[in-house]
């Protein structure tokens, strides 16, 4: 926590510096006129508290405490920096004016974080963030204390990515909670934070989060340097870095990872990758991030490695079926028919007699239907969820059929497709495949296999081209790697995916005497006791004779 | 040339994907009836020693592509004119390559599109993947090789399953003696599809390891040699020489033969997808090569003329023959008249000025 908050404050300082067109104003000399400056600067906005205080014996020394109510922490406020300035300031107020506010510092507050601030802009951004100020007359610098606080969204399961097996705590709006989260399972003092403010307007603590020796300096300089370089209004989700700082915009393709979950943004960091916390969203940000990380689920590493195999091969064949789905039936259905089992073809043919449309149109309209449900889905309030899915699902679906309109097995195609995007755990990829799916079913309904080859040739050729931090999108398929795919399509018994340390090493193996064994030689099978048995005489035999 | 290096695992795969290229649905060497996969692996290693030729000129070379030392050893005055003629020739194989595609693909499936709806599309492919660079090229052909041997090993085990290979078909081998293979190796197998390795002279200053690079193409024209063989080898003891003879795309037929209790049966698409895979990378093999040869030899961006060089292979393509039977006539005779010229007589001069001034520049500062 410290450490975050001194960074914290100086690189503050260096963006509110940079606001001000690198002119410094400072507070003024007059404590009632900061005041008037400070209420005119925000507009007399209510919700900006003031409060006034004399310091010392009376006559004392003309203070005040600016905070705004909603965004601190009252307690903390109350006891620890009101209560105790006017407690522990008596003896302090012989000093000259201007040693005042170190000396407040050391020997009267008692809250945990306090700094003192001599620039204007730092003050107020300090105090819209949630903390206090404290002015004094006759003094240009203001004493800043941590009293953020107020009401956040408490840590709950994550609403994306879930697991069956696995920590259920996800993140949330506060970056403070989400660093003690990634903190609290990462122990280590190589966990590097670096804090900045992104947004002009909006002035949001973006943390660049990375382990010292685990991630190569390359990488964080470079992202570092494309965080510096963001220069934007507002930042109200991870989103909107994501779209600044990646390699490439004209592309379906995320080339940055986002997660909710601890878990995966500290097994990322400790594979050398970065992550980038924002303030005010539950996604954390997670670089550089190539295909295959879109498929992979925290659940791979506490399942069985071959049940996780199983897993990760069922979620890239969801995403075939996602993108070629639709695409293949039409090309079967319209230009290669004879493909199909014969059987099949009469009855698919017995199905198409009545419906109007060509496949194509037919596969576009149940297609875009069924994106309008999901967007219905999504976007509802939950009371009436239950209508849509009703309606949707039962009545659309029986009812198209019913009315001629569209085939059985094509309502079977997309809603296969449709529970294929499902299966598929990072949405944004899910979202990609969606929309490639159209372009492929006009390849296929256009020209058929034909449209269908040239079109997956075109989307690898456009992956291969695509970098995420200058690592290749598809590696490590291409450019092959060996060594790479331990944990890629597969997913290798932790033993072998940490080379150099022999299985003996990483897991506790029983001594071979306590070794289960079938039990069948020594109790079951007298013959092969007795055989032991005499083994064992023969031997004792041998080793007595020259006694 | 440019910092843009190709590993070596791609050079093999691209280099093996444009061997296969149109040669694997085609009947290969059948000149030679069924012992064409003889004439194919002969076909092969003629191939590869005509290839030493080319890795010579790279080694001797190896910051400069074809047309660069073409320039450097003949002169100006010869040399640009050579390299333009190559420029052509890379063009006009990269058009036909399309136009056989095209109608192979006109004749397998797609009988009411026409041509040159589907020439564009695969033009137009094409124009994009290079696009995006002759590396994105390479890194894409190592996916669909996968894509293509898989194809291949699952048609492999399906023929296998449906008991449809004899091997008593191919047999006995040499009936008439090696007259006959070795006439269609010279007038067939080791120009198409060996000799046009040549254009992989443009590529190789791409290597990223210049000392084993050449080797390593030369591990995948083998490779091709002894998969081509094989397919060849497979097409007759399925379907006899007689109708492998006969047949224009003879995998497509022999492939068909799968029939696995009524449910997998008529796989030809498969033959389809290997096509269309095989002549895309073919055709943009050559595209690629003409349009680096452009760049150099015109100091044109190499982007420039990308669409330009599109368009001129999509219209050669269409104008070359007035019918497919035609077309294949020409290649035919192409093959043993004008190509041997710019695959073997040209790069042997080249090999010859490089070594007489490399013996002349070698002695020169005793």
């Amino acid at each position: 926590m410290t450490a975050r908050r001194d960074s914290g404050t100086q690189s503050g300082a260096k963006a509110a510096g940079a606001r001000a067109d690198g002119a410094e104003r400072r507070l003024s000399l007059d404590l009632h006129e900061s005041l008037r400056n400070i209420q005119a600067e925000v507009g007399y906005s209510p919700d900006i508290k003031v409060r006034e205080i004399r310091l010392g014996p009376a006559p004392g020394i003309q203070a005040a405490a600016v905070h705004l109510s909603g965004l601190t922490d009252a307690q903390l406020l109350n006891e620890f920096v009101m209560g105790a300035l006017l407690q522990n300031a008596e003896e302090l107020t012989d000093n000259p004016v201007d040693e005042l506010p170190k000396l407040l510092l050391g020997r009267a507050l008692e809250v945990g974080e306090a700094a003192i601030a001599e620039d204007w802009n730092e003050t107020l951004i300090a105090v819209l963030s949630g903390d206090t100020a404290i002015l004094l007359d006759g003094c240009t610098v203001a004493i800043i204390c941590g009293t953020r606080g107020g009401e956040w969204r408490s840590v709950s399961e994550p609403t994306s990515q879930l697991v069956v097996r696995g920590p259920k705590d996800g993140f949330v709006e506060s970056i403070a909670t989400n660093i003690s989260l990634v903190r609290r399972r990462l122990r280590s003092p190589k966990l590097r934070l670096e804090s900045m403010k992104i947004g002009t307007e909006t002035q949001t603590t973006v943390v660049l989060m990375y382990v010292k020796g685990f991630a190569s300096d390359d990488l964080v300089g470079e992202v570092r340097k494309r965080l510096e370089k963001v220069a934007i209004d507002e930042v109200l989700e991870s989103g909107f870095i994501e779209e600044l700082i990646q390699d490439k915009t004209i592309t379906p393709f995320p080339t940055i990872y986002n997660t909710e979950r601890p878990d995966v943004v500290v097994g990322n960091l400790l594979e050398g990758r970065v992550a980038i916390l924002v303030d005010g969203t539950p996604f954390v940000l997670i670089l550089p991030a190539v295909f295959t990380q879109f498929f992979q689920s925290a659940e791979d590493y506490s399942q069985r490695f071959d049940i996780a195999i199983l897993m990760r091969v069922v979620r890239y064949l969801s995403f075939i079926v996602l993108i070629l789905g639709p695409s293949v039936y039409i090309a079967l259905t319209t230009y290669h028919y004879e493909m199909l089992p014969t059987t099949l073809l009469i009855n698919l043919l017995a199905q198409r007699e009545n419906v109007p449309f060509p496949a194509f149109v037919e596969a576009m309209l149940m297609e875009i239907a069924f994106e309008f449900l999901r967007e219905a889905g999504v976007r509802m309030p939950r009371v009436i969820g239950q209508t849509v899915s009703v309606v949707g699902a039962l009545i659309l679906g029986s009812a198209v059929v019913e009315a001629g309109i569209i085939t059985p097995i094509m309502v079977i195609v997309v809603a296969l497709t449709g529970i294929a995007s499902f299966a598929i755990p990072a949405y944004n990829m899910a979202i990609a495949g969606r929309l490639i799916r159209f372009a492929f079913l006009l390849l296929a309904g256009m020209f058929g296999f034909y449209g269908i080859t040239l079109g997956l040739i075109v989307m690898i050729a456009h992956m291969n081209s695509l970098r995420s931090f200058g690592i290749p999108y598809l590696s490590p398929f291409v450019p092959l790697s060996v060594r790479g795919q331990k944990d890629t399509l597969l997913r290798l018994p932790m033993w072998m995916m940490n080379p150099g340390k022999s299985p003996q090493q990483m897991r506790a193996e029983l001594p071979k005497s306590m070794q289960i064994t079938t039990g069948h030689e020594a109790v079951l099978s007298p013959a092969i006791k007795k055989n032991e048995e005499m083994d064992r005489k023969r031997e004792g035999g041998n080793s007595n004779e020259p006694e | 040339m440019g910092s843009v290096r190709i590993g070596l695992s791609q050079f093999f795969s691209i280099a093996l994907l444009f061997e296969l290229g149109t040669a694997l649905v085609v009947n290969l060497g059948i000149l030679s009836g069924k012992d064409a996969w003889v004439s194919i692996l002969l076909g092969g290693l003629a191939g590869i020693l005509v290839f030493l030729g080319y890795a010579y000129l790279y080694w001797k070379h190896p910051d400069l592509t074809f047309t660069g030392y073409t320039t450097k050893l003949l002169g100006k005055a010869i040399g640009v004119p050579v390299s333009i003629a190559y420029i052509v020739l890379y063009l006009n194989l990269a058009a036909r390559d399309m136009r056989d595609g095209g109608t192979m693909l006109a004749m397998a499936t797609m009988h009411h599109t026409p041509l040159f709806i589907l020439s564009t599309l695969m033009i137009l492919s094409s124009a994009y993947v290079l696009h995006k660079g002759i590396e994105v090229l390479t890194r894409t052909s190592l996916v669909f090789l996968m894509i293509v041997l898989l194809i291949g090993l699952f048609s492999t085990i399906m023929l296998m399953l449906s008991g449809s290979i004899n091997l008593n078909r191919l047999l006995p081998v040499m009936e008439t003696g090696i007259q006959p293979v070795l006439e269609s190796v010279v007038r067939q197998s080791y120009m198409f599809p060996f000799g046009e390795m040549v254009c992989f002279t443009m590529l190789m200053p791409y290597l990223s390891n210049s000392r084993k690079g050449p080797w390593v193409i030369m591990g995948a024209m083998l490779t091709a040699a002894l998969l081509l063989a094989y397919t060849m080898a497979l097409n007759i003891s399925v379907l006899g020489a007689d109708i492998v003879e006969r047949s224009p795309l003879p995998l497509m037929p022999a492939i068909s033969k799968i029939s696995i209790s009524d449910f997998i049966q008529r796989v030809d698409i498969f033959v389809v997808m290997v096509l269309i895979i095989g002549v895309f990378f073919k055709m943009s093999v050559f595209f690629a090569a003409a349009l680096i040869g452009i760049s150099e030899v015109f100091k044109l961006p190499y982007r420039k003329m990308l669409y330009p060089a599109a368009l001129i292979i999509l219209l050669t393509s269409m104008v070359d023959a007035r019918s497919f039977i035609e077309h294949l006539d020409e290649g035919g005779r192409l093959l043993y008249t004008v190509y041997p010229f710019f695959m073997i007589v040209v790069p042997a001069v080249l090999i010859l000025v490089t070594a007489v001034k490399s013996h002349f520049s070698e002695r020169r500062p005793d």
